[in-house]
């Protein structure tokens, strides 16, 4: 995996991520500073299984 | 009782009984399409209900039904997909009137709502409810058997 792969990986994760951190945010009713941390933890899980589906679609 | 909770009343008898109705008869072109719509139906039913009560928090029903109704959907297309390509439904007319009357339901709660996380929150349920509903209808017109010729 070279510079150019890499970078591209880290901007589409970040780019789920942000998109479901959003998400969460919109969806809970108290917005304060551990729903923060708890958003963007599931946030990032769900970014890297996003980006696993997508692979998996992709690749058919 | 009041004009949200007597619509919703309304919108669910009607509605969810004639899919009931739809679902437990005729063929089977008609009963998956019936199902399809029972969520497409009952979603904008809990969101009247939501705003009747004053309950924001009882969006999320309205919000697990609008995700998982047409995934539910896309596993009958999946499952029966010969069976429906000898015998597609064509259901243009009843999707659209679906789509339409929950796009009417979240557009007027968004009015009444105003600006805000709730305003917010219903146009994401509102937005994978007719997004859900049109594409799990195209997938049991032939959706599945198109997508496997290539």
């Amino acid at each position: 995996m070279n510079a150019r792969t890499t970078g591209r990986v880290v901007l589409e994760v970040l780019g789920w991520w942000a998109g479901l951190t959003l998400l969460w945010q919109v969806l809970i009713s108290t917005a304060d500073t551990l729903e923060w941390v708890v958003g963007a933890s599931a946030a990032l899980v769900g970014a890297l299984a996003a980006r696993a589906a997508r692979r998996a679609v992709g690749a058919r | 009782m009041n004009g949200w909770i007597l619509t919703a009343t309304v919108g669910l008898g009607a509605g969810v009984g004639a899919t009931v109705w739809g679902v437990a008869t005729g063929p089977l072109r008609r009963r998956v399409v019936a199902q399809n719509m029972s969520s497409a139906v009952a979603c904008p039913g809990l969101l009247l209900l939501s705003q009747g009560f004053g309950r924001p928090a009882y969006l999320d029903l309205a919000l697990l039904l609008a995700l998982l109704g047409p995934a539910g959907t896309l596993v009958f297309a999946r499952l029966l997909a010969d069976d429906l390509a000898a015998d597609p439904p064509h259901a243009r007319a009843v999707t659209l009137a679906a789509a339409g009357y929950g796009a009417v339901v979240v557009l007027v709660l968004c009015a009444v709502t105003g600006p805000g996380r709730t305003m917010a929150k219903l146009l994401v349920i509102g937005a994978l409810l007719i997004g859900g509903n049109l594409v799990a209808s195209r997938a049991l017109s032939g959706g599945f058997a198109a997508s496997r010729r290539g």
